[in-house]
């Protein structure tokens, strides 16, 4: 069920942003302070979650977790790359999953996180998977930070039309005083220490209540116990994997020798032009000359900057254009995405056309157009 | 009959997100057929030989007395939000079940219900009780009209599991790209696909298309652009090369197309967000998506919404460095480097078209979670493609001036066989221009050798020309125009030292209205190979031949008293959204010489009411050489749009009948309309030897993959080196030719072969081509109605 919705419908009028909006800019908070790089949604739901979490850039990893696989699947498309990711890819690489299962079952793809994030989840848990939870959650998954939400039942009177429950697939909904000894309990158990806040402030004079949801973010004590205990613990795999996405990336090795060919010879390419615009004059066309704003022609200026150091000009030789790789590699972007000089000969090895001694690009300029 | 209006909601999910205009693609509702009582039996031709053809359509088999229920839900109290609608209808999945498509009020399910009405009853979260009721509104049988439309949206969602990427209207497979980094570019292959109704089943078309995506953003583009024009240039050739394009943005998957650039804003302007606050566009992408814009500078890219949202029509502001470009531009096209390396890829020769086709079909019947989607909805298709027969109409003879010439069909052309033979109709070039920059003197000369050379064997009379010295300036050949150009003159031939479009633009806009003669433009470039002169010398004679009013060849046209007539339009995406029509209505009766006109018509004008002025000129026109009015006329209307059919039929269609009542009480013409279509996504492939090959020219398609409800042929006319040919499906909408399917097509076929700009079979009818040629030539540099001096001859081939 989808439950941020439905608190959006009544509690529009009373939070801004609406309730769930603030739950899920606390998680992003959260990631931008801890900078976690593996971060899983337990309860992800029509993983919305997800889908912001994937525009954090310390993140590599993401996984959802649901017991119901429709409303996963309802969205789940959307965590797909767009056609940019794999047009420009990103520097940092990024995997997202999606698994159908219980938080009460231990499976193997769920161990190595930095961040677990269960929002709005334990209230819809049966007794007998909320028992179970603390031991999957902490004792197996054993991530650094774990994060809990679940509605304050002392806040319920100040919502208009709540009876028992904010949602009919409520289990349960627990007081302050209940979440907080439910909290310091699996804290102690499982060596985490709980903090405890929540979003929605109650209004003026009814501080009492607390906040609509209570937010407690266990952060684990010894860091090193989450490893030990896992290969302690092997465990069969028993969530099924729903979705699965691997981000094109520039650590990946066939896509940065793509983005490395592309540059180069789009490099090479600018610069030849340049040179046989020089070399052929262009005639007394006065409609071509043209005035360079600053910040709109970096090429040309960096181009004039380089090309004056010795062995890096590029030049024409009968039918051939050679543009030093030396002259190609300064250029930033190129620069950037190989690092160094080596490594930009070889990706390029036998996909550029190179002059004889390898130290050039070279272009045969016979059957080019002059122009257009 | 069943409504073709499928509830707006669920048109959405058809079109969804792509700002697609909620139109009829397939034109599913427009039955012309039964309105023409002579093709009620069969429109099927006879003559030619047998070819084993087969194709990229696949019969869709669903299980027996399959029907779609569908069914109109009621809430009571009423609930507002769509989202809760179907919260609240979907607590009752064990009634209902799993698989099912519901917009908010209409509900599709592959079963039917065991009561008419169905009261369902749901809580809110707020406690309040809810009565839903469900009620039966319409069985529709696998062939209605939103059965199909169904079935399209289901075969997209099938295409979404298997992970492919939608792009516009098209799903790509994203992980195997071809990148040409020579030019920045990168191709996806993907699919196309239609379910519709076909003769005898319902099949699914299926085709491989390319996308070709470009691998920089708009703002690198415009950096380009900068270095390439300077500054004084910069706006109006940043509009000219983006305005129209498709971009995606980095942050979500939709296509946006640029309508405008904002140059007084940048990423630091603001914008109200729908909550009413103000953001800068850089907190907004920072807060959104946690993406920097790291130039503050760039001006900002603005994209109207075609769509209606809720009442709000608006425009999107995108940020350049955050959008990369789709497609290819013209300029791009005009690129021969760059399409001959794109063609390497996209070009595929047909046993290759095939096996990727069979490569999606494969994905489709080996992913689990698509056959169980297809078992819900009780659908399934035939893995192997439709094989059928078709005909290979006999080749037609070219006449020239008392010869008769065969040509080996196999290519379609006839260059070799008339080579230096006397045209129909060679107008002599007493008096004309030869203009050259100093630059190009020594091309100049070669030409007019050359010229000297092939002209006499082609029966033309040539002068020696005026030879004219210019300053490589479009003032300069403007001037020259001016003080030289005489009534007398026959012909100008410009040679120009490069393709810029201004200077060709200037001197075609004074010579086809102020001062309207026959011009012919040469690039300096096409002469400089002394392997290739003497053709292009060739190419060159004959052109300027038919721009002055010459005849080449002709074919057999065995009607009498006919008027044929072409059909294209132009639309000018670029300076002020201008469309043009071009109208080409044949003059004689060997149908060599033609009356061309054209309609410019800004937006919000109906292009129509331009088209029933241009066939009455038309008219008066072959009456005035040939001494009375034709009894029958051909209209072959082209650049009809995906679901314009309708409009054709509704509207233009009695502009034309009302059009020939006017000329007179006692004159009623048989009239022929035929809608010409180049871009479809029917292929088919001739079995030949074991193996797959394009099908020859003047092959007839007109069983199996045509529409029942049409009176429609494909032809196969021309032949192509590369890749595998595409066949132009025609659709007869109205017609009292009473003339046999058979001779429709051979009469269509024979009239591909009779463009004058190249010796051999087209794609389309020659009048097609002629107004297609024109429209451009007026869209692209004219822009505005030609002088009507020179609409007897073929002055914009």
């Amino acid at each position: 069920m989808d439950k941020n919705f439905q608190e959006e419908f009544t509690q529009i009028i009373k939070f801004k942003p609406p309730l769930y909006k603030q739950r899920h800019q606390f998680v992003k908070d959260l990631v931008e302070k801890y900078k976690p790089k593996k971060v899983a949604d337990l309860g992800c739901a029509d993983c919305s979650l997800l889908r912001m979490l994937k525009f954090c850039s310390c993140i590599e990893v993401l996984a959802g977790l649901d017991i119901c696989a429709n409303v996963m699947k309802e969205k789940m498309y959307t965590l797909s790359p767009l056609p940019v990711d794999y047009l420009q890819p990103s520097e940092r690489s990024l995997t997202i999953t999606l698994h159908h299962g219980s938080v009460a079952h231990k499976d193997p793809c769920m161990l190595g996180f930095d961040l677990v994030t269960c929002i709005e989840l334990i209230e819809h848990l049966e007794e007998p998977e909320l028992k179970k939870f603390p031991e999957v959650v902490f004792g197996f998954m054993a991530p650094s930070i774990v994060v809990i939400s679940t509605p304050n039942s002392e806040f319920n009177p100040l919502l208009p039309g709540v009876m028992l429950y904010r949602h009919p697939d409520h289990k349960f909904e627990w007081n302050q005083a209940q979440f907080q000894s439910w909290a310091l309990e699996t804290a102690r158990c499982y060596d985490y220490s709980v903090e405890f806040t929540g979003v929605g402030h109650p209004p003026t004079g009814m501080e009492k209540a607390g906040f609509c949801t209570q937010i407690g973010v266990f952060t684990r004590k010894n860091p090193q116990t989450g490893k030990s205990v896992q290969s302690e613990k092997p465990a069969e795999a028993v969530y099924k994997t729903v979705f699965k996405a691997v981000y094109p990336s520039l650590k990946d090795e066939k896509y940065l020798q793509n983005a490395v060919i592309s540059e180069v010879i789009f490099t090479a390419q600018i610069i030849k032009h340049r040179l046989m615009s020089k070399h052929e004059e262009y005639g007394n066309d006065p409609e071509r000359k043209s005035k360079f704003q600053p910040s709109m022609d970096c090429f040309s200026d960096c181009l004039g900057k380089l090309v004056v150091e010795k062995n890096m000009e590029p030049f024409v030789s009968g039918n051939e254009v050679h543009i030093p790789l030396a002259t190609i590699f300064s250029f930033p972007k190129v620069n950037r995405l190989c690092g160094t000089f080596e490594k930009l000969c070889k990706l390029i090895a036998g996909k550029v056309t190179l002059s004889s001694d390898g130290s050039a690009v070279m272009f045969n300029i016979e059957h080019e157009n002059e122009d257009n | 009959t069943i409504g073709l209006q499928v509830s707006s909601g669920l048109q959405d999910l058809s079109l969804r997100d792509r700002g697609g205009r909620r139109r009829d693609f397939h034109d599913l509702g427009v039955n012309t057929r039964q309105a023409m009582v002579h093709v009620q039996e069969s429109k099927t031709g006879f003559s030619g030989r047998m070819v084993k053809l087969t194709t990229n359509h696949f019969r869709l088999t669903s299980r027996p007395q399959w029907a779609l229920y569908q069914y109109h839900v009621g809430y009571s109290p009423e609930m507002e939000a769509r989202r809760l609608r179907s919260a609240l209808l979907f607590q009752h999945e064990e009634h209902i079940g799993k698989t099912h498509a519901f917009d908010g009020s209409i509900l599709f399910l592959p079963k039917k219900l065991e009561n008419k009405v169905t009261e369902l009853f749901s809580r809110t979260r707020n406690g309040e009780d809810v009565k839903i009721t469900v009620t039966l509104t319409n069985e529709l049988p696998p062939t209605s009209p939103t059965c199909l439309q169904f079935y399209n949206i289901i075969f997209r969602r099938l295409l979404k599991m298997l992970n492919l990427q939608q792009i516009g209207r098209n799903y790509y497979n994203p992980s195997d790209p071809v990148s040409i980094p020579n030019h920045r570019l990168m191709v996806w292959l993907g699919f196309t696909s239609s379910i519709l109704q076909y003769e005898e089943n319902i099949m699914l078309c299926a085709d491989v298309s390319h996308k070709v995506l470009r691998g920089e953003t708009v703002l690198d583009t415009m950096h380009s652009l900068h270095s390439q024009v300077g500054e004084e240039r910069f706006r109006d050739t940043c509009a000219k090369e983006l305005i129209g394009l498709i971009v995606l943005t980095r942050y979500n998957n939709r296509t946006y197309r640029i309508d405008d650039i904002d140059w007084d804003n940048n990423p630091k302007g603001t914008f109200r967000k729908s909550d009413g606050s103000e953001m800068s566009f850089v907190e907004y992408y920072k807060k959104q998506y946690n993406i920097e814009i790291s130039d503050w500078m760039q001006p900002v890219l603005i994209s109207q919404m075609k769509r209606k949202r809720g009442n709000i029509q608006g425009s999107v502001a995108l940020i350049p460095e955050l959008c990369s470009l789709t497609g290819l531009t013209d300029k791009m096209r005009n690129d021969f480097n760059m399409m001959k390396d794109l063609a390497i890829h996209t070009r595929l020769p047909p046993e290759q078209r095939q096996r990727e086709i069979g490569r999606l079909l494969n994905y489709i019947q080996k992913d689990d979670n698509v056959q169980k989607e297809l078992r819900n909805w009780g659908l399934s298709f035939d893995y192997k493609s439709v094989s059928f027969t078709g005909r290979v109409v006999q080749g037609e003879k070219i006449f020239q001036s008392g010869n008769m010439f065969d040509y080996n069909p196999q290519f379609a052309d006839w260059t070799k066989e008339t080579r230096g033979v006397p045209l129909i109709r060679a107008v002599p070039v007493d008096n004309w221009l030869l203009i050259y920059t100093r630059r190009n003197y020594d091309v100049a000369n070669t030409l007019l050798q050359s010229l000297f050379k092939v002209t006499p064997s082609m029966g033309i009379r040539m002068n020696k020309p005026n030879m004219i010295e210019v300053d490589d300036r479009t003032e300069a050949y403007l001037r020259v125009l001016q003080q030289r150009v005489t009534p007398d003159t026959n012909i100008v031939v410009c040679i120009l030292s490069s393709s810029r479009k201004d200077k060709y633009d200037a001197i075609k806009k004074y010579l086809c209205t102020e001062c309207p003669i026959p011009s012919q433009c040469v690039l300096a470039r096409t002469l400089s190979k002394p392997q290739t002169i003497m053709t292009v010398a060739t190419k060159i004679a004959l052109q300027m031949n038919c721009k002055m009013g010459g005849e080449l060849w002709s074919v057999e046209i065995p009607l009498k008293q006919v008027m044929i007539v072409g059909i294209d339009c132009y639309h000018d995406t670029v300076s002020g959204r201008q469309s043009i029509a071009g109208f080409v209505a044949s003059l004689n009766q060997t149908v060599t010489r033609w009356f061309s006109r054209c309609v410019v018509q800004s937006r919000g004008q109906e292009l129509v009411d331009g088209i029933k002025a241009c066939l009455q000129t038309a008219l008066r026109n072959w009456s005035k050489w040939n001494k009375c009015l034709p009894s029958r006329i051909f209209v072959y209307r082209d650049g009809v749009g995906d679901g314009q059919l309708n409009t054709l039929v509704n509207y233009e269609v009695p502009q034309f009948l009302d059009c020939l009542k006017s000329i007179g009480t006692d004159y009623s013409p048989r009239l022929t309309v035929i809608v010409v279509k180049k871009r479809v996504g029917a292929r088919f492939f001739a079995e030949i030897g074991g193996g797959l090959k394009n099908p020859p020219p003047g092959t007839v398609v007109d069983t199996v993959v045509t529409r029942p409800e049409w009176y429609d042929f494909f032809i196969v006319s021309q032949t192509v080196k590369n890749g595998c040919v595409a066949p132009t499906h025609y659709n007869v909408i109205y017609d009292t030719s009473q003339l046999k399917p058979d001779h429709v097509q051979r009469l269509t076929y024979k009239l591909c072969h009779m463009y004058y700009n190249w010796s051999g079979i087209i794609r389309v009818p020659a009048p097609c081509q002629y107004a297609h040629k024109l429209a451009f030539l007026v869209g692209q540099s004219i822009h505005r109605e030609p002088n009507l001096m020179l609409s007897d001859r073929l002055y914009y081939l």
